[in-house]
């Protein structure tokens, strides 16, 4: 088992009602794969498999097939950024 | 330099920092304002800014390393704030220095162009009590097929 550090921005954090997130599992997986695990896991968890959420692995934009891998620090999830 | 601040910030000092050396012939500069988003008062209306420290950072960096890859740039500021602001408060500035104008413009172009879809920040509006994030916009993604 590996804990993995998962933080949350913006309108996901406030639907969430969470800002962090410590999951207990087995890595790899994928995104989709976690954000599945975290929607089952977490109170409006469904707001995570909206359309337009976008996610990022260790300060990496990341897409959902990319692979969270044993030693990952930190996973977040948020929104399309608006910036500017 | 790359700064992400809640501070407002001196567009002359700015300036000033650009013109690093003798070779520089020309600075293209870009600031972000807050727009009057409503029908109420000015005073009626905030903004704030959420970003993800350590990220927000990263990807700024990584948006004027690709800038400096494709054009010879002599200086490259982004200053970026966060936290509540106001109306007409500045949010962002990009600057450019380089020893032509082309050069600076497209490079602080594409420093914009970026920044708004490839950098870990939220924009929220607050009119009166209701408050909303901004939705991201499909034409900011689509500008950047102009870099490709």
């Amino acid at each position: 088992m590996n804990e993995l550090n998962v933080v949350f921005f913006a309108s996901l954090k406030e639907a969430l009602g969470i800002e962090r997130y410590v999951l207990e599992g087995d890595l790899p997986m994928t995104i989709k794969e976690l954000k599945a695990q975290l929607a089952n896991l977490l109170r409006n968890g469904d707001a995570l498999l909206d359309k337009g959420i976008q996610s990022s692995i260790d300060f990496e934009f990341a897409r959902d097939g990319d692979m969270v891998k044993q030693g990952t620090k930190e996973v977040a999830f948020f929104p399309p950024v608006t910036g500017g | 330099m790359i700064k992400v601040q809640q501070e407002d910030f001196d567009v002359q000092a700015l300036y000033d920092d650009l013109v690093v050396n003798s070779e520089t012939g020309a600075v293209a500069m870009f600031v972000g304002l807050v727009r009057h988003f409503s029908s109420l008062p000015s005073q009626d209306c905030t903004f704030e800014l959420e970003h993800y420290p350590g990220m927000t950072e990263h990807n700024l960096q990584t948006i004027v390393e690709d800038a400096c890859s494709r054009w010879s740039l002599n200086a490259v500021t982004v200053v970026h704030r966060v936290g509540k602001l106001a109306v007409q408060d500045k949010i962002v500035f990009v600057g450019v220095s380089a020893s032509h104008r082309a050069e600076a413009f497209q490079a602080c172009d594409f420093i914009m162009d970026y920044l708004k879809s490839r950098a870990a920040f939220w924009k929220k509006e607050t009119q009166g009590d209701k408050s909303k994030w901004v939705d991201a916009k499909e034409q900011d993604e689509e500008s950047l097929t102009r870099w490709e």
